[in-house]
């Protein structure tokens, strides 16, 4: 008797579901958290980043400087002198890695804000640096995505793109997704033990603004269950790992939103960079740092 | 779609839960909802010829990187000499296994019997994956990129990779009204879209549980339908009130969007609308009617040349 009501709930749980695990929009959302204005005053907010407590620093790319929130809930400046640099994220060694393309280059701010320089003669937007250290950027002025292996050799590894923008790797590091802004998706590509990408492939098609054909896309940021969130001028789109999308959430303000990161002591609360703006909300996903995933993750 | 790990742990305490209370719903109400048998013609018969089913490969260029089995079915009465009619179908591997809902070879084996369908081959296709660089990292899952965009894709890789493939062994038609495809949720809108965007290749569609909603922007095709000039296919959909409601859509509701657009638009269709679940078990359950209908309009004992 036992056995045949273990095997009938098997086959009624097999037979109802057919498509993977739903992530609807309630899934994420909290009903009454809104978005809360954290930081103001600025020209054009970037590259949100979280570090290993889970504070959040941000970039102001015409400002030319670099802030954090204190532990006040304040701004407060991180680098003074920035030189335009974009895109943020901190690596498996604890430095805020950063696109300086005001001077063409990769940079690693230490603690005290001191960067130095990884790569030179390069135009930069955003970038990932993996669990070993390596780094891919994108590059969208030439239309093309660099690497910098963990040795500090730099090449390009694809071509082609109309401008690719924001770039995020799956949890496990297998898979590169980058923005491209000048159509409707974002591509996914297979990430080589070398270094190089294949199969590249419009994994993702994003919801596009009534009459246009591009979206804008541009920062990205990912979940602990695969959940990828890429700022667009609809709102903040999300898709499952099936490359489905699961919702549209709404921007804080009518302006450009530009990225997003999951920051605080437990990478629940999501935060995004709209302008002149940083905002906030407790969401119920969980971000991720790609140096607290272990391989196989 | 397997998804038996959810019964695991403090899980199965409450699916068990659940599967007392829907036995106990079954003895005291009847025929509960989605409650569907296999007739004769799924079951295996005696004296009945049975077909081979024979597992191979596949590594794509049209979705590049892709690896999948597939399995092909020939029946007994397969004759090289005369073209076999062909009908695909998308998550094959459960289609073609003989203890599932489907169970294709066995209901292939006694209606070509019975000369209530064609001779035909089945070509069972799993979806793709591009599998990791290293063995440690995830794989890229392709079903519903290739199952729920609305594009010519699919019917490009059927029409240059698979049925090229398969048609080195055997002598497959090329005549429209002669192939079919058919599949279940994705794989459902799959079989429509294929046809849809090559219907001088595919004229014949099969839809269980089709998901025309909008997942990749599926939901557009009733419109269509009833802007577009009619095209020569001929569907046959099911699907039930207990299926799917979710952030992609409504299944009952966009399943019958579909078949009054085809309805409108003059289509040559038909629409079972039971009381199931998104499973396959009503779909199953129909199998040998509805390839007895949509195989109707080809002789099954083609002249001899």
């Amino acid at each position: 008797m036992s056995r045949f009501l273990v095997m009938t709930v098997l086959l009624l749980v097999g037979s109802t579901c057919l498509s993977a695990q739903e992530m609807a929009l309630r899934d994420v959302l909290i009903d009454g958290e809104g978005w809360q204005m954290v930081a103001q005053g600025f020209t054009f907010t970037e590259g949100p980043a979280v570090d290993l407590q889970g504070n959040l620093y941000f970039t102001d790319v015409f400002g030319s400087k670099i802030h954090r929130i204190n532990a006040q809930g304040k701004a407060e400046v991180f680098v003074d002198q920035s030189f335009g640099t974009n895109g943020l994220i901190f690596g498996p060694d604890g430095r805020l890695y950063g696109c300086q393309n005001g001077k063409k280059r990769i940079v690693a701010y230490d603690a005290a804000g001191e960067s130095k320089t990884i790569a030179e003669d390069v135009q930069s937007n955003d970038l990932v640096v993996t669990r070993t250290g390596a780094i891919y950027f994108t590059d969208p002025e030439n239309h093309q995505i660099w690497y910098i292996s963990p040795q500090g050799e730099k090449r390009v590894v694809d071509r082609g793109l109309g401008y690719p923008n924001g770039l995020k790797l799956w949890a496990d590091q297998g898979t590169l997704v980058v923005a491209d802004m000048k159509t409707d998706h974002l591509f996914a590509f297979r990430v080589e033990a070398d270094g190089s990408l294949k199969f590249k492939q419009p994994y993702y098609t994003l919801r596009l603004p009534p009459g246009k054909t591009e979206s804008g896309a541009d920062g990205m940021t990912i979940d602990s269950a695969g959940r990828i969130y890429v700022a667009t001028q609809l709102g903040l789109q999300f898709f499952d790992p099936q490359g489905r999308l699961c919702g549209v959430i709404n921007k804080p303000q009518n302006a450009w939103l530009s990225n997003a990161v999951f920051a605080g002591k437990d990478l629940d609360t999501l935060y995004v960079t709209c302008m002149n703006k940083v905002y906030k909300r407790k969401v119920k996903a969980q971000g991720i740092r790609y140096f607290d995933v272990s391989p196989g993750k | 779609m397997n998804n038996l790990g959810l019964a695991a742990g403090g899980a199965r305490l409450r699916a068990l839960g659940t599967a007392f209370m829907v036995l106990a719903a079954m003895s005291s109400l009847g025929r509960a909802a989605d409650d569907y048998q296999l007739g004769p013609d799924s079951q295996r018969q005696a004296d009945v010829p049975e077909g081979t089913v024979t597992q191979a490969k596949w590594t794509s260029k049209v979705f590049d990187g892709t690896e999948r089995d597939y399995w092909v079915y020939v029946p007994k009465q397969y004759d090289k000499a005369k073209p076999a009619c062909v009908m695909v179908f998308q998550d094959g591997g459960s289609y073609v296994d003989k203890s599932k809902d489907f169970r294709v070879p066995i209901v292939f084996d006694n209606l070509i019997h019975k000369q209530q369908m064609p001779v035909t081959i089945g070509i069972f296709i799993n979806p793709g994956v591009i599998p990791p660089a290293k063995p440690e990292e995830k794989p890229r899952p392709n079903r519903s990129f290739e199952y729920d965009t609305p594009s010519p894709q699919y019917a490009d890789f059927l029409l240059k990779e698979i049925l090229p493939e398969v048609g080195k062994s055997y002598n497959l038609t090329k005549k429209p009204e002669e192939r079919a495809i058919c599949g279940i949720s994705s794989g459902g809108i799959c079989a429509w879209t294929v046809a849809w965007e090559r219907p001088e290749a595919f004229r014949k569609v099969l839809s269980h549980v089709g998901s025309f909603t909008n997942i990749r922007g599926g939901h557009v095709y009733p419109s269509l339908i009833r802007k577009t000039e009619r095209k020569p296919i001929r569907v046959f959909l099911q699907d039930g009130s207990g299926d799917l409601d979710n952030l992609h859509g409504n299944w009952p509701l966009a399943n019958q969007e579909m078949a009054s657009a085809l309805k409108f638009a003059g289509y040559d269709y038909r629409f079972e609308y039971g009381d199931g679940g998104h499973n396959g078990k009503h779909g199953g359950s129909l199998l040998p009617d509805s390839l007895r209908w949509l195989w109707s309009d080809v002789p099954a004992t083609p002249a001899a040349k």
